[in-house]
C-alpha cells in the first residue's frame, strides 16, 4: 500500500518576464531560473560577465581570443553581442579578424512562453575549411538553411564534399566542448533544461549523441530508422531520382540527412518539422535512434 | 552504494516490454529483490508509461519517456520523465473496486494497481518537463 501521494507543481518557479535582475533577485533562492530578458535589462558590461559563460575560454584561446576581454590578437573586438534590453533574446557570434560577417561560431538563444528558453541556433564552422554558398540560391535570396528554397547546384558540391545539409563549411569539431559549456551557463541561470528544434536529420543525431531526448519526434526519428532499412520504404525510394537519393545514402548519417533535405520523408507523409528535443542539465538522455551510426 | 540505470525511448506501446527487459535485468543479481517487487515495479511502469503514451502525448508526436531506476539497499526508486501534457495522478477517478464487473467501466485501474503495490508515489510538472517518481521499499527496510 502506498503511504503518501505527494503533487508537487512547481508554480513559485514561475518567474517574472519584465524588469531587470536586482539585487534582491539574485540573493533569493537561486533554484529560481532567471529569464534572458532579465539578464537583458542589465546594464552592458553586467551582461558580458554573465554571457561571457556561454563560450568556451578553451575555443577562444585556440583562436587567438582573449575570452575576457572578447579581443582577438589585434586587440580588436571578435565577439559580438546583441542582447537588447526589453527583449529575450541574445545573439552571439565569433568572427576571426576581417571577416565579421563570416562568423564561425554563432549562438542564438530566446525565452520561451514556458519560462524555459530556446536554443534557436548553434552554428560551429572550420573556418579554415572551403565555404558552400548553400545559405543563398541562385539568385542571391536566403534559403534560410535550405528551409524556405534551395540552392541545388551548391547543396551538391557540399553534400560531395562531406558536409551535411545546411552547413556552409565543415563543422568546427567543438559541439561537445560548446553544449557542455551551455550547461554551465543554464545551471547558473537556474535552468534545469533548454529545448531546440533540430534543421536537419544529422543536427538531431548529434543533439542525440550530446545527451538531449525528444520533446516531440522520439517516435518519428524511431520510424525513419526503420523506413531506412533495406526493404523499408524510405530505402525504397532512394530511387536514383535526384543526386540526393543515391542507394547508398541508408546506411549514414550524412546520406540519410540529405534525403531528407530532398523530401523523402513524403513517402511517409511527413515533414521534417515535427521535432523539439530538450537537454536535461547534467543529464545524458542516451537517444540512440540510429544505432551503430556512420556519420 | 545506490546503483543508478536510464533508459530512453520512444513513447510509444512497442516500448513497453523494453522498458520491463529493463528492470528485470536491473533486479536480477540483487538477492534482496524478490520477483514478486520485480513484478510489482514492471506493472506499476508500465501502466504510468501506458499513461504517458495515451495521454501525456495525444495529439502530438511522441517524444521520449525516460525510466531511470535507483537501487538502493533499502529501496528502488524509479522516475519516469516525459515531455508531454501534464498527467496529474491524484487527478485521475479511482475505479469503484467495490462496484460489480458489469457496472465497472472498462480501465482505470493502472493507478490503483500502483498505489496498491508503491510506498511513495510524488509527480511533479515544470518547465523542464513531467516526473513521475515511484518509491518502492525493499522487504527487508519494510520489516525494520
Amino acid at each position: 500500500m502506498f503511504q503518501y501521494l505527494r503533487v508537487k507543481r512547481q508554480i513559485e518557479k514561475v518567474v517574472p518576464d519584465t524588469g531587470a535582475l536586482t539585487q534582491e533577485q539574485l540573493t533569493q533562492d537561486p533554484g529560481i531560473p532567471i529569464t534572458l530578458r532579465q539578464i537583458n535589462a542589465l546594464p552592458e558590461n553586467a551582461k558580458k560577465r554573465v554571457y561571457r559563460s556561454l563560450l568556451p575560454p578553451e575555443l577562444l584561446g585556440f583562436y587567438g581570443i582573449d575570452p575576457i576581454t572578447w579581443n582577438g590578437a589585434n586587440g580588436e573586438p571578435a565577439v559580438q553581442m546583441v542582447a537588447e534590453a526589453q527583449t529575450g533574446s541574445l545573439k552571439i557570434s565569433v568572427a576571426r579578424q576581417g571577416e565579421p560577417e563570416d562568423p564561425f561560431i554563432c549562438i542564438e538563444l530566446s525565452d520561451n512562453s514556458f519560462n524555459g528558453i530556446d536554443l534557436n541556433l548553434l552554428l560551429l564552422n572550420d573556418p579554415d575549411s572551403p565555404s558552400f554558398h548553400t545559405e543563398v540560391d541562385e539568385a542571391g535570396r536566403p534559403t534560410l538553411f535550405g528551409t524556405a528554397r534551395r540552392n541545388l547546384t551548391e547543396e551538391l558540391r557540399a553534400m560531395q564534399a562531406g558536409l551535411a545539409p545546411a552547413q556552409v563549411r565543415k563543422s568546427l569539431g567543438a559541439s561537445r566542448l560548446v553544449l557542455q559549456q551551455l550547461d554551465v551557463f543554464f545551471s547558473i541561470l537556474g535552468h534545469r533544461a533548454y529545448f531546440l528544434e533540430p534543421l536537419t536529420y544529422a543536427s538531431a543525431w548529434v543533439f542525440e549523441r550530446r545527451g538531449f531526448a525528444y520533446v516531440r519526434g522520439h517516435k518519428l526519428m524511431d520510424d525513419i530508422h526503420k523506413e531506412f532499412q533495406p526493404g523499408g520504404k524510405l530505402n525504397q525510394a532512394l530511387d536514383c531520382s535526384t543526386p540526393f537519393r543515391m542507394p547508398e545514402q541508408w546506411n549514414t548519417v550524412r546520406g540519410r540527412a540529405w534525403a531528407i533535405q530532398d523530401g523523402i520523408l513524403e513517402v511517409l507523409d511527413e515533414k521534417w518539422d515535427k521535432f523539439r528535443m530538450v537537454k536535461q542539465v547534467g543529464r545524458h538522455a542516451g537517444v540512440e535512434t540510429f544505432p551503430g551510426a556512420v556519420y | 552504494m545506490n546503483s543508478m540505470r536510464q533508459i530512453t525511448r520512444a513513447a510509444e506501446l512497442q516500448s513497453l516490454p523494453l522498458f520491463r527487459d529493463f528492470i528485470k535485468a536491473a533486479c536480477k543479481g540483487r538477492a534482496d529483490i524478490d520477483d514478486q517487487t520485480c513484478y510489482d515495479l514492471q506493472l506499476a511502469v508500465d501502466e504510468a508509461c501506458t499513461n504517458i503514451i495515451t495521454h501525456g502525448y495525444a495529439g502530438m508526436n511522441p517524444g521520449s519517456i525516460i525510466l531511470a531506476l535507483e537501487l538502493g539497499r533499502s529501496q528502488v526508486v524509479v522516475n519516469l520523465t516525459d515531455f508531454g501534457h501534464p498527467f496529474e495522478p491524484s487527478r485521475a477517478p479511482m475505479p469503484d473496486v467495490e462496484a460489480g464487473l458489469e457496472d465497472r467501466p472498462i480501465g482505470g485501474f493502472g493507478l490503483f494497481f500502483i498505489y496498491q503495490t508503491m510506498d511513495e508515489i510524488r509527480y511533479q510538472t515544470t518547465e523542464d518537463g513531467n516526473c513521475l517518481t515511484f518509491i518502492k521499499l525493499l522487504s527487508s527496510s519494510e520489516r525494520a
